[in-house]
């Protein structure tokens, strides 16, 4: 195999470096967008008008039924036909967070059926405001248990930032095209691609576990 | 048993044709009642008569589609508004509510709080305590329900027995001039009735407290009560002081009802 290391050490890894900072960004950026993104969608699904709670079931539907790849375009083509012109990368964040927000809403789903509704009761029995219900007793029971799932999605989301190359957002999987292109070599940009990924990726799974691992001591004893 | 002087002309608690169903099966039908301030009443019945119902449409637990509940004289589901009864807002509903606590079957202790954070969530947060001054309630009331040495522990680190009489020193915190027990002894070991009962026992001796009692004990009910409803299908079928309604069942249904359950002890 024809592997070259000055070429790894002096041109590919300044240059992924540089690029690993942008798919980090990418991926936090659609994260904790979709987190509460994901939030909303769930309370409005969840709401008692009829008006609002199935207008959003079917765009949560939509989201879901649609490529990722797909989304991306249409954001990156179709809102500058509406007047609205954003760099590549924020119209990428804004699409994964979409398409995030609309699976995290159900993991949130999940989490909040989760607490057992005599919880509730005792809430009103006792007089505690929604506000006090939901911060006090029925969030920090239904927030451990979904952690892993979300979790995944930290995880998943971080796997679909190569999908904003095709936009031409200079993350990691565009500039070693890039430098694959220029140089005629791909075997070094595409093998540091495939290792910084392999990184982050076990760097982020230990996080969740450490978020894990704290909320579970902290709220469940 | 105490006999309690009833001076003020308004009941605690009046049912006034009462309806509640879910769906087409109804629950409460046409329900009229009424309890005088002090008095311990209990409500006794096989399964899926409404008494428990009677105790979750008063707490605000479930809307009723007929009638009006009111306490100490003021609609609870209603409201007065420029001369006119309309359907009550969250704000009423909230200060009627205040007068009322309930202990349910479960406990429905909040798991992720001691049982001392149990005792002052709400009058540090509904009631605007101090940390402080909750804390120090929340120490005698645990006190009294003889657990002040487990105040710092989780509910899964509690028995049944114990876990109920957090939840009723819970409870207490607020305040309630109305108390609403629903099988508070249902999901215990058998062993451990006796701890709860005696509590129980002593807030119905007190005279401070207006109970609805809603049971299977029937012996327990016989001695804290003043009075017995037997419930129905959804209605009152007979009521009596204890001792009348146990020696002297009148109804039919009563009489069959006593006799499956003094049989099954």
């Amino acid at each position: 195999m024809d592997w070259r290391w000055d070429f790894t050490f002096e041109i590919v890894l300044p240059r992924m470096i540089e690029a690993a900072g942008v798919t980090a960004w990418a991926t936090i950026a659609s994260f904790i967008l979709a987190l509460i993104g994901g939030l909303i969608l769930m309370l409005l699904k969840q709401s008692r008008l009829v008006w609002i709670s199935r207008p959003v079931t079917e765009i949560i539907e939509f989201i879901r039924a649609t490529p990722l790849l797909v989304q991306i375009f249409f954001l990156f083509f179709l809102l500058p036909e509406f007047g609205i012109t954003l760099p590549p990368l924020t119209t990428g964040i804004l699409a994964i967070a979409i398409y995030n927000s609309a699976l995290c809403a159900e993991v949130y789903r999940a989490g909040f059926e989760a607490v057992p509704r005599g919880q509730w009761e005792a809430c009103v029995a006792l007089n505690i405001s929604t506000y006090r219900t939901f911060r006090d007793v029925i969030v920090p029971q239904s927030l451990p248990p979904v952690i892993p799932a979300l979790g995944n999605y930290l995880v998943a989301i971080f796997k679909e930032t190569p999908l904003l190359s095709f936009v031409a957002v200079a993350e990691i999987m565009q500039i070693s095209k890039l430098i694959g292109a220029e140089y005629y070599r791909f075997t070094e940009a595409v093998t540091i691609a495939g290792i910084f990924f392999l990184v982050m990726s076990l760097v982020a799974a230990m996080l969740i576990k450490m978020v894990e691992n704290y909320v579970r001591k902290r709220i469940i004893h | 048993m105490n006999t309690k002087e009833q001076n003020s002309d308004k009941p605690t608690i009046l049912f006034d044709k009462v309806c509640k169903a879910y769906g087409p099966l109804k629950v409460l039908v046409d329900l009229d009642f009424a309890v005088g301030e002090g008095e311990v009443v209990s409500l006794i019945g096989p399964s899926g008569s409404g008494k428990t119902t009677v105790l979750r449409v008063l707490m605000t637990l479930e809307p009723i589609q007929g009638g009006t509940i009111y306490v100490q004289g003021e609609p609870l589901n209603k409201m007065l508004k420029g001369g006119q009864l309309v359907p009550a807002d969250k704000a009423h509903i909230r200060k009627i509510r205040a007068k009322i606590g309930m202990v349910f079957q479960n406990f429905n202790l909040f798991p992720h709080m001691t049982a001392l954070s149990n005792c002052i969530e709400a009058p540090m947060y509904t009631k605007g305590l101090s940390r402080n001054d909750a804390t120090k309630e929340a120490m005698n009331l645990l006190d009294m329900v003889g657990l002040a040495d487990k105040a710092n522990h989780y509910p899964s680190q509690l028995s049944g027995g114990q876990q109920q009489r957090v939840a009723i020193a819970r409870t207490l915190s607020m305040h309630p001039e109305i108390l609403l027990f629903d099988e508070p002894t249902s999901a215990l070991d058998p062993e451990m009735v006796g701890e709860v009962l005696s509590v129980i026992r002593n807030l119905a001796e007190s005279g401070r407290y207006t109970i609805l009692l809603v049971t299977h004990q029937m012996g327990f009910a016989r001695e804290v009560s003043d009075q017995i409803k037997f419930f129905d299908g959804g209605k009152i079928r007979e009521q009596n002081s204890p001792a009348e309604l146990f020696e002297n069942p009148k109804t039919e249904r009563l009489q069959q009802f006593l006799s499956e359950v003094l049989e099954a002890r």
